[in-house]
């Protein structure tokens, strides 16, 4: 799959459509539920995208993280919404819900080891999304703190 | 100088700390919201200590008498758009010099503003019973499902989401409502997987898992915890870990139920 093709735009569209549903879910209304929508979209593209060119799993959800949280922080005040709000649609796409599976069903066929692995794996994920966020919130707190200081 | 006695500023104070709290706000966004309503009503000084189970406030007015409040917070559950309504709602509060009256006056309208934003739903529920369906059947479509298996997992989200609207009314606590929920969407997939020929019930599995993953929690434990509530931050830290355990603990023994009658 090469970064920039047919396939790459159709999974952002799934994505993309994936989280509307979740905000309208979740019963948020107007022209924002486009916006979380894009957001959870973009994260799943930009993931795509830097899992081509780094082949590494971890560092690209990390990128793909940061990117989105920077958008929902520019995006969200401009929309009257809270940022957490933006954040918590962007990261579902990512959030580990297919390795938590393997990894139960490796745990249930009694397989340990390739178990053990997978709940590693996931674990590694959700670790690496929260630092994500992490960074951005406070790199985020201190930007304000100096622009309200100045 | 306060012209709104402290009891209703209070009250106002914890019914929105109380929504915020419910629909699954960050404890940060709760104080901040508190404390500038009691700011805008001509409370300056107040204290308040939010964890994701209780609010505690204490406001002082000009004499230098303190008066306290505790509000216990139960059965909480995702509703960003309450959260962000209210937040509209305080943040385009400002501080003014206003005569008694107007005050009085303000003081009315934001209680009916609250108790509109607390009971009225901006979908109906069909349509968000439809929207559970449509996350979970393009999250399938996401994970390299078919448009069979689409139409599935289409059906067991909405399914799933109107059966967790009755579940959650039973007052089970968040463990054993994810648990029943993930056992509800393995059995109606392995159900479906008699009838309908060619398809893998993986991608549906987890798009229908989709719907559950502790995405709220892990965000908010992460912005509370970065912004210095330690205690809300493992609380919810812990919440989600006992949610992810549920989904496994369910999904798992409803499987393995199943490969036990042998299909």
């Amino acid at each position: 799959m090469r970064p920039f093709d047919t396939l790459t735009l159709m999974q952002f569209i799934w994505a993309f459509l994936a989280i509307l549903g979740f905000s309208i879910r979740s019963n948020l209304k107007g022209i924002r539920i486009l916006f979380t929508a894009l957001s959870g979209g973009l994260c799943w593209a930009f993931y795509l995208i830097i899992l081509y060119y780094s082949k590494s799993m971890l560092f690209s959800v990390f990128v793909a993280i940061i990117l989105v949280c920077i958008y929902s922080e520019i995006v969200a005040p401009r929309l009257k919404t809270p940022v957490s709000v933006f954040v918590t649609c962007a990261i579902i796409p990512l959030v580990p819900g297919r390795g938590l599976f393997n990894s139960m069903q490796l745990y249930i066929a009694g397989d340990n080891l390739h178990a053990s692995k997978a709940i590693l794996q996931t674990l590694l994920i959700a670790g690496t999304i929260s630092i994500a966020i992490a960074i951005v919130s406070s790199v985020t707190n201190l930007i304000n703190k100096l622009m309200n200081r100045f | 100088m306060p012209k709104v006695s402290s009891q209703q500023v209070l009250e106002l104070a914890l019914e929105i700390g109380r929504i915020i709290l419910q629909s699954g706000g960050t404890t940060n966004r709760v104080e901040l919201m508190m404390k500038k309503v009691c700011n805008c009503f001509g409370y300056p000084e107040t204290e308040s200590y939010v964890t994701p189970t209780g609010i505690f406030i204490s406001i002082k007015d000009e004499k230098g008498n303190i008066f306290t409040s505790i509000k216990r917070i139960e059965n909480r559950r995702i509703d960003l758009g309450k959260i962000t309504r209210i937040s509209t709602m305080v943040n385009c509060m400002e501080v003014k010099a206003l005569s008694e009256q107007e005050l009085q006056e303000q003081l009315v309208n934001f209680n009916s503003e609250l108790k509109k934003i607390d009971n009225e739903n901006p979908w109906s529920p069909w349509i968000r019973d439809l929207c559970g369906g449509v996350t979970s059947g393009f999250f399938c479509l996401l994970f390299g499902g078919s448009w069979a298996e689409f139409a599935v997992a289409f059906l067991i989200g909405a399914v799933v989401t109107f059966g967790l609207k009755y579940l959650e009314k039973l007052a089970f606590n968040n463990f054993l409502l994810n648990a029943i929920a993930a056992a509800l969407i393995v059995m109606l997939a392995k159900t479906l997987d008699i009838f309908i020929p060619y398809i893998r019930l993986d991608n549906i599995i987890i798009g229908g898992i989709m719907l559950l993953v502790p995405g709220l929690s892990i965000t908010n434990a992460i912005r509370d915890t970065m912004s210095g509530d330690l205690v809300a931050g493992t609380a919810r830290a812990v919440e989600a870990l006992f949610i992810t355990v549920g989904i496994v603990a369910g999904s798992a023994s409803m499987l393995k139920i199943w490969s036990m009658w042998g299909f």
